[in-house]
């Protein structure tokens, strides 16, 4: 008999514990979950979409300017496959050390509303890491 | 001299293949006289792969640049410290060094009492399931991914290693992860195979003869992930320890489910049950080793560190497939028949098991998180990703659980009841009393969840160790509770360096004052100067609380010569047992301005003491093992001390 209680107990354990981590993990992928796109899919998806997204893509060699009135950058970010494809990306804040033109980078943050033209604003700039392993990633 | 030395990782491929086949044929008909011949064979081919590794080396060390893997990541200025451990720098290197280590790891089990009691139908299944492991790794050193590549004409001068990998603590990050995988695989495909054999009770029993291998992996691995941590923090200027990048999620789910087989397992050594489940824990434990690989290697993910694919993504994704469904095959067809039922869940068995819960929880969950731009692919037309809120959300809540677990532990009986009442209560106390405190001072609930159990497990170790004599004198149960601190400490290190950091980002002229908190900053001087093989600027800032003087800070910024328009943060700290402050000088500009990261951390240290007392603290539970014991009273390890 006690053999059984405890078993049960178990059960209503087990359940109690997955209710809670399935409600966590419906809540963080409900409001935690973005768009993770190349620049040539950021482009093709309406602009209303497109409010909080991450982006990977290239550092285009033109059109590197950093900001005047503090820390910051604005540049072109290409598609990684099609250079043709373009975003005009704007990053306010500490531009890492290895941010340079050619680089694959990563922006989160998300496009204003309006007008064809718009600039993305990137909350986050990351650029890949070692340089030295994307020359092997070439070859490969 | 390197086509030999390619030859050599042939010839072990097919030694590897072969006596696999020979362990399988002998199976089959149930005779082992070939046993001796395969052992021999795996000291062969680990022979084979020293002299290759040795051939890799001498090529490093000597700027023999016709080798492509030589020439791509050092260069004739590289200091010859850094030219010998760019044996790991690239995924060639690091793929024959894993390999090596899990070769070496068999030869020293291989002699080991354990193995030799062994049955010998244990040992051919044990053969055959580890020379498979080899082969699969001499294929890809072999196919895709060849240390020994060469490039001719040779160039004069190679491409130099990474800076962020010439720093001591980086450099050695990568091999203690690979340890740490490495150690997996022997008790993996020891538990598979004495499932196989049928071995359990005629035998030794898998978990506690490969323990030393089991507990010296989940060491290295910690080390390797806590180094990472640290480097993050200090060398990447980053000024956090963890971001839930792709890449260091993969090292996690090893870690989490290695740490619920530690778990699960002292139930089994100690109580005689969960035999299935062990087994099913450690073969994953190996496996995820391998998806960690996958992970980091394949390019499936985004992630900030681009390895690149390099060719094996696919037969890795194809050996976790395969080696998963044997598992899983293993495990549904194996039965023990006098497995014992579990006690209550009131019970220290029934609070380890839901530990083991959370863990798994938590590597599922990091999994899927991690993999979810390829999953969400399956329905949204476009893929999506998890931001690292979603994994604070997540993964925070169910660590605070597992401290609070941890405090109530220790005082439960194996069976059921509480051990000591009036313990309890103050340990229960100091976790009501903590979390309230914290609560009413910044309202944070997962933070404030957090330092409460992380106070009450200090205390309750501290009771523990103070009050109860036996637990002092069992060496086992002293690592246990000495890992056990160390999750503790870093439990209280993250649930106040997290949320109650103070950064700012500013760009300011000389002579002037950032205000972070209760400390002023000033920076005061720009210097310029010269180190080993790059030049640097240097910020000074006179920091001081309040009014007093508390220190200096330097941040640098550093140029290599080899990595020319490539400037390196290297951050500066004072060091602070509560608040640190730390510095990163990210730019200046032509008037002397200097563009600033700087931070106050507070406990953050408490995070690497932690981390460090974990992973010093299982050297204990090894020793243990040495007695001349019977392996049935000697792992207490991880289980939550020694109850008479």
């Amino acid at each position: 008999m006690s053999k059984k209680n405890g078993k049960s107990l178990y059960l209503v354990a087990l359940a109690l514990f997955l209710g809670g981590v399935g409600y966590l993990v419906f809540s963080g992928f409900s409001q935690n979950s973005v768009y993770f796109l190349n620049v040539s899919e950021a482009l093709a998806m309406p602009s209303d979409k497109l409010q909080s997204i991450r982006m990977f893509g290239t550092v285009a060699p033109e059109g590197i300017a950093r900001l005047d009135d503090g820390p910051g950058v604005r540049f072109l970010l290409e598609d990684k496959d099609n250079p043709g494809q373009t975003v005009r990306v704007m990053y306010r804040g500490a531009v890492p050390d290895t941010f340079k033109e050619g680089v694959e980078v990563i922006v989160e943050g998300g496009m204003p509303q309006g007008g064809a033209a718009a600039e993305f604003r990137a909350k986050t700039l990351m650029t890949k890491c070692p340089s030295k392993y994307e020359k092997e990633n070439r070859k490969g | 001299m390197h086509l030999s030395a390619y030859l050599l990782l042939v010839a072990s491929l097919l030694f590897a293949l072969f006596f696999a086949g020979a362990a399988a044929a002998q199976l089959w008909q149930g005779r082992s006289t070939a046993l001796p011949w395969i052992e021999k064979a795996h000291l062969m081919l680990t022979g084979f792969m020293t002299l290759s590794s040795v051939v890799l080396l001498h090529a490093l060390v000597n700027f023999d640049f016709s080798l492509v893997y030589v020439a791509s990541y050092t260069d004739r200025a590289l200091p010859l410290f850094y030219r010998m451990t760019a044996f790991w720098a690239g995924q060639a290197g690091s793929m024959l060094f894993w390999a090596w280590c899990v070769a070496l790891f068999g030869v020293i089990f291989a002699v080991t009492n354990g193995y030799r009691d062994l049955s010998p139908q244990t040992k051919l299944w044990y053969w055959l399931f580890f020379l498979a492991v080899m082969a699969f790794f001499l294929l890809i050193l072999t196919a895709w991914s060849n240390p020994f590549l060469t490039a001719a004409p040779a160039p004069a001068d190679g491409n130099g290693l990474n800076p962020l990998l010439q720093n001591p603590g980086m450099i050695f990050h990568p091999p203690l992860l690979f340890l740490g995988y490495g150690g997996f695989a022997i008790p993996g495909c020891l538990a598979l195979a004495q499932a196989m054999s049928n071995g359990y009770g005629r035998e030794g029993a898998w978990a506690g003869i490969s323990r030393p291998f089991t507990l010296t992996a989940w060491l290295f691995l910690t080390a390797g992930i806590v180094l990472g941590g640290w480097w993050s923090y200090m060398e990447l200027g980053w000024g956090g320890y963890w971001a839930w990048d792709p890449v260091e999620n993969a090292s996690l789910i090893p870690w989490l489910v290695s740490t619920a087989f530690l778990h699960t397992s002292v139930i089994e050594s100690r109580r005689g049950k969960l035999h299935r489940v062990n087994i099913l824990l450690m073969a994953l434990t190996t496996i995820s080793a391998f998806f960690a690989t996958y992970l980091v290697r394949s390019g499936v993910v985004d992630s900030l560190h681009a390895f690149g694919d390099g060719g094996v993504g696919r037969p890795l994704l194809i050996f976790i497939l395969a080696s998963t469904a044997l598992t899983v095959a293993v495990t549904l067809i194996w039965r023990k028949d006098d497995a014992k039922p579990l006690s209550g869940i009131d019970s220290r068995e029934g609070f380890l098991v839901l530990v083991a819960w959370v863990l798994l929880a938590l590597s599922a969950i990091i999994l899927v998180a991690t993999m979810w731009p390829v999953f969400s692919k399956f329905w949204v037309e476009k893929p999506m990703g998890l931001e690292p809120a979603f994994y604070n959300r997540v993964c925070l809540p169910l660590f605070a659980g597992i401290a609070v677990l941890l405090s109530i532990c220790p005082w439960l009986g194996w069976k059921g009841g509480v051990r000591s009442m009036p313990k309890l209560l103050a340990v229960l106390g100091v976790m009501a009393a903590v979390t309230a405190m914290t609560w009413y001072t910044y309202r944070m609930p997962m933070a404030a969840l957090g330092a409460g159990a992380g106070a009450a497990c200090v205390a309750g170790i501290i009771i523990l160790l103070t009050t109860e004599a036996h637990v002092r004198r069992n060496n086992a149960s002293l690592a246990a509770h000495g890992v056990h601190l160390g999750l503790a400490l870093m439990v209280l290190g993250v649930a106040f360096s997290g949320p109650y950091k103070l950064e700012q980002e500013v760009e300011i002229p000389r002579d002037t004052t950032v205000k972070l908190g209760k400390y002023d900053l000033r920076y005061v001087n720009l210097y310029e100067g010269e180190g080993a093989g790059y030049i640097f600027i240097e910020a000074e800032l006179n920091v001081t609380r309040e009014g007093a003087p508390v220190g200096v800070l330097s941040p640098q910024r550093r140029l290599y010569a080899k990595f020319d328009r490539q400037a390196y943060a290297e951050a500066a700290t004072i060091f602070g047992l509560g608040d640190e402050l730390y510095a990163t000088l990210l730019g200046v500009d032509s008037s002397g301005a200097a563009t600033l990261k700087v931070s106050v951390n507070p406990l953050v240290n408490w995070v690497w003491i932690g981390g460090t007392l974990m992973c010093i603290a299982p050297f204990l539970g090894l020793g243990g093992l040495r007695r001349p014991s019977s392996s049935r009273d000697e792992d207490g390890d991880t289980g939550d001390g020694q109850e008479a």
